[in-house]
């Protein structure tokens, strides 16, 4: 059990668990950052969603072996107060139901529209279809991507 | 579920320099004058900063009831409604906070209201004394008392003191629906912004001091014997604690939850062989399927009227209905604090009060010294009905004397879920002479829940048995003659209420099967549908269905979908409606796709509602398929009284419109789903 560094939100944390304790594990047990889901352990849900280095990626997959030195960003850490155009645009949306899904969703639609400022509704699908929503909130979400898009394309919002 | 649960207006009590009133019986009694204890079943407060505070007993899992009982509360007390705060009731003895059959906006509408209004009364009426006015020249509005001839306004927080003294009003005066203001108006979800933030706590994020995890191993069936395992290996993952043998399996006790996961891997329990008449779905379709050509209990028996035509043609068809798991993201978990004498639960549950008597039993402890905690819940779908869980959260905090956390895992969700059971319909019509449908038969071969049982007092009469065939016995459409029976089929594995209880499967089959007899009739199946609900407006069956309404939401449908437009190629519209437990009306028009493989695609979804009246629009969706479609709901205005919850109803008639579209576009009736390429059938 060694000590492993691992930055999160921009904070440095040195953890000291097993070598395969997934990042999610971490950032809910250890660190306290509930905001991150467990929904399968399997990479199938996406629930665990977060930012690594602003790429979405499935924090139960990544061993804290393969999570030292990287930047992670959490639901926590997206934005202070929620403002991040993708909070607001879900907000706006009503998007939630139950919610549970929410953080892993917002999470990818923040990856994707980093990747691809103007997605097609295909890619919006294609993209968040890897991730599963019990509620069936997905043509809420599609709608909160593409107002999220407008708004981070428009130069005065950000 | 479905007795009618009495919700009265109550107690008033006070506390320091707050104005509290609850309620839960016919009268508001004043605290301090009353020997009665408090114990309302939901309460509001006002402090001296004038934040109201409502504390509900009803579990949120994303119907959004908390933001629509806080509306209803706003309005009648004219609050302002960023001073509303909530929080979540822990259930007592007698207390009733179940959340299911989608009532919790019906049984609190005139509760909460009149709570409301009471204290704005009161608080008028302090004010009034503090100006020396009369009451009848003092408003209110957002939070504060207005004298508008002097100008002069007091805030609500001014006032609670003076309130408090006050003899509670027992029949305050109603808002009148003509000037709601908050009513009927989208609002935001009170938490939404905990959401977006990852703040908002559920089941799975609850975390107290010295609190240790847990994963349980299960046997695979009832019975089942350990046949190998390895506790040393489990015992040498670093971080566990213990493992426990427990009546319900094995459990694993760890410092963490993931060292608790790996010791339960390394656990590498084996079981012995299953019996070998072990249960399987396609033996249970088989048997149910038996079981439909029987009587069985009939919930609804109409002998056709004199002058009626004698049946020269009958057809005839099966529906299949599958097991359906609830599977909701957040996975099963309770934290359970166990001591000598009381026990405390964080538990995500739709169930409080008998969760608190079972753990009370498991304990030999008083149903009162079990706190139950409910937490934000990550999807309920009648799951959470179920208290598995936290009995097995508490059992395992006794024997490791700590407060512990079980999580399931996701295949512990699949494996020992509690289904909804299969069903088997059987259905037959028969025509007169010159081809009008005169008679209808639908008998349910099913399954009653096996876990979180009902009141074995409860009578098994004709009201019972009709709960069960819900959907079928209260057929909406005018046959001269009309039979429905429900026929009891013993279930091993464990099941459950699903989403929208029992009538899924009775609506599927009978709106497909509905489709079948306009066919046959040579009718379009929607006027069809319009021409069988004539007659009387009204019929009482069990349940009132009110034909009226459901004319209205398949007109609305009709008119907005372009029913009877061509429609190309391989493509298919389908209709199919619902009366959902006389409450709420909806209908579905669908389009779908099919492609030469028939693989279906639902392309549009339009769907007209009147579920009476609408507390907040934006609880009302239908959204329920991973290949999202369009969807465009039409809210129908409504005269019905009262409103009733939209967390169900939409369920039922989804799949009925969805195969009714795949048999225009292919000629193909789907009898059993899922709807799956091998389940069309010429
Ligand atoms: S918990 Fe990581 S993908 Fe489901
Ligand atoms: S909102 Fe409930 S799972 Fe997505």
């Amino acid at each position: 059990m060694e000590k492993t560094e691992v930055t999160i939100n921009g904070a440095k944390n040195v953890v000291q668990v097993d070598d395969d304790t997934p990042l999610l594990w971490i950032l809910r047990d250890t660190l306290g950052l509930t905001g991150t889901k467990f929904g399968c352990g399997v990479g199938v849900c996406g629930a665990c969603m977060v930012l690594a280095n602003g790429q979405a990626v499935r924090s139960c997959q990544i061993p804290c072996s393969a999570a030292a030195g990287r930047n992670f960003t959490t639901i926590e850490g997206l934005s202070p107060n929620g403002s991040h155009p993708c909070q607001r645009a879900w907000l706006e949306e009503e998007v939630a139901q139950c919610g549970f899904c929410q953080p892993g969703m917002i999470m990818t639609a923040c990856a994707l529209l980093r990747e691809n400022p103007n997605p097609t509704d295909e890619l919006i699908d294609k993209v968040m279809s890897d991730s599963v929503c019990r509620c069936g909130t997905y043509p809420r979400m599609r709608r909160a991507i593409r107002r999220a898009a407008e708004q981070m394309r428009s130069p005065k919002q950000c | 579920m479905l007795t009618s649960r009495r919700k009265f207006l109550k107690t008033a009590a006070l506390s320091g320099a707050s104005l509290v009133i609850g309620f839960n019986g016919v009268r508001l009694l004043h605290g301090a004058k009353t020997s009665a204890p408090f114990k309302p079943n939901a309460w509001i407060r006002i402090d001296a900063d004038g934040i109201v505070t409502l504390t509900i007993g009803k579990s949120e899992m994303g119907q959004g009831v908390r933001t629509s009982l806080a509306m209803l509360l706003a309005e009648e007390l004219e609050a302002d409604w960023t001073h509303i705060k909530l929080v979540q009731a822990s259930p007592w003895p007698g207390s009733d906070l179940g959340t299911g059959g989608s009532d919790s906006i019906r049984s609190s509408w005139k509760p909460l209201r009149q709570a409301g209004a009471a204290a704005r009364q009161m608080l008028a009426t302090a004010a009034a004394a503090q100006w020396k006015v009369d009451r009848s020249s003092c408003t209110a509005s957002h939070g504060a008392i207005i004298h508008s001839p002097s100008g002069r306004s007091l805030n609500y927080g001014e006032l609670v003191g003076d309130a408090a003294k006050l003899p509670v009003p027992q029949d305050p005066p109603l808002k009148d629906k003509r000037n709601f203001k908050i009513i009927g108006q989208r609002t935001s979800r009170i938490d939404g912004h905990d959401i977006v933030t990852g703040k908002a706590r559920y089941g799975i994020d609850v975390k107290i001091p010295g609190m240790l995890h847990a994963s349980l191993e299960r046997p695979p069936w009832d019975g089942a014997k350990v046949k190998r395992m390895q506790e040393d290996a489990a015992r040498a993952v670093r971080g566990v604690r213990s493992v426990i043998k427990l009546s319900r399996g094995i459990a694993v006790v760890a410092d963490s939850t993931w060292s608790a996961i790996k010791g339960r891997t390394a656990l590498a329990a084996e079981w012995n062989d299953p019996p070998k008449d072990t249960f399987d779905s396609e033996t249970h379709a088989r048997r149910l399927e038996t079981a439909s050509r029987e009587t069985g209990f009939i919930t609804r028996s109409e002998k056709a009227p004199a002058g009626t035509g004698d049946i020269t043609k009958t057809i005839e068809a099966t529906y299949h209905y599958p097991f359906y798991a609830h599977a909701p993201v957040e996975t099963m978990n309770c934290v359970a604090d166990v001591r000598e004498d009381h026990c405390t639960l964080w538990v995500p549950t739709q169930a409080p009060e008998r969760l608190q008597n079972r753990v009370g039993e498991l304990l030999g402890i008083p149903a009162d010294k079990v706190e139950v905690n409910i937490t934000l819940i990550g999807g309920g779908f009648g799951r959470r009905l179920g208290f598995d869980y936290a009995v097995e959260a508490a059992e395992i905090s006794r024997a490791a004397k700590a407060p512990v956390q079980l999580l399931w895992s996701r295949a512990d969700d699949m494996k020992h879920g509690h289904f909804q059971a299969a069903s088997v319909h059987y259905l037959s019509a028969g025509f007169d002479a010159q081809g009008q449908p005169v008679a209808w038969k639908h008998t349910k071969a099913g399954s009653f829940h096996n876990i979180s049982p009902l009141d074995p007092k409860e009578a098994h009469d004709a009201a019972w048995y009709q709960d069960w065939s819900w959907g079928a016995y209260d057929v909406p459409y005018a046959f001269p003659e009309i039979q429905t029976a429900y026929v009891t089929v013993d279930l091993p594995v464990k099941h459950g209420p699903w989403r929208a209880v029992f009538a899924p499967s009775s609506v599927f089959a009978r709106e497909a099967f509905f489709d079948e007899v306009a066919q046959a009739r040579g009718a379009d199946p929607l006027a069809f549908r319009l021409e069988m609900l004539k007659g009387a407006d009204v019929i009482k069956v069990g349940s009132t269905v009110d034909r009226r309404r459901l004319r209205r939401v398949l007109e609305v449908v009709r008119d907005k979908s372009g029913w009877g437009a061509p429609i190309a190629k391989g493509h298919g519209r389908g209709v199919a409606c619902n009366a959902y437990f006389g409450h709420t009306y909806i209908a579905y028009v669908v389009d779908v796709a099919v492609d030469p493989g028939n693989n279906v695609r639902v392309e549009q979804v339009v769907a007209a509602v009147d579920c009476g009246l609408v507390v907040n629009p934006i609880g009302v969706g239908v959204a329920r398929m991973h290949d999202t479609p369009t969807i465009e709901v039409h809210i129908v205005p409504s005269d019905g009284p009262e409103p009733f919850g939209m967390g169900e109803p939409p369920v039922p008639p989804i799949v009925p419109a969805i195969v009714n579209a795949v048999f225009a576009a292919t000629g193909k009736r789907v009898r059993s789903l899922p709807i799956r390429p091998e389940h069309f059938r010429g």
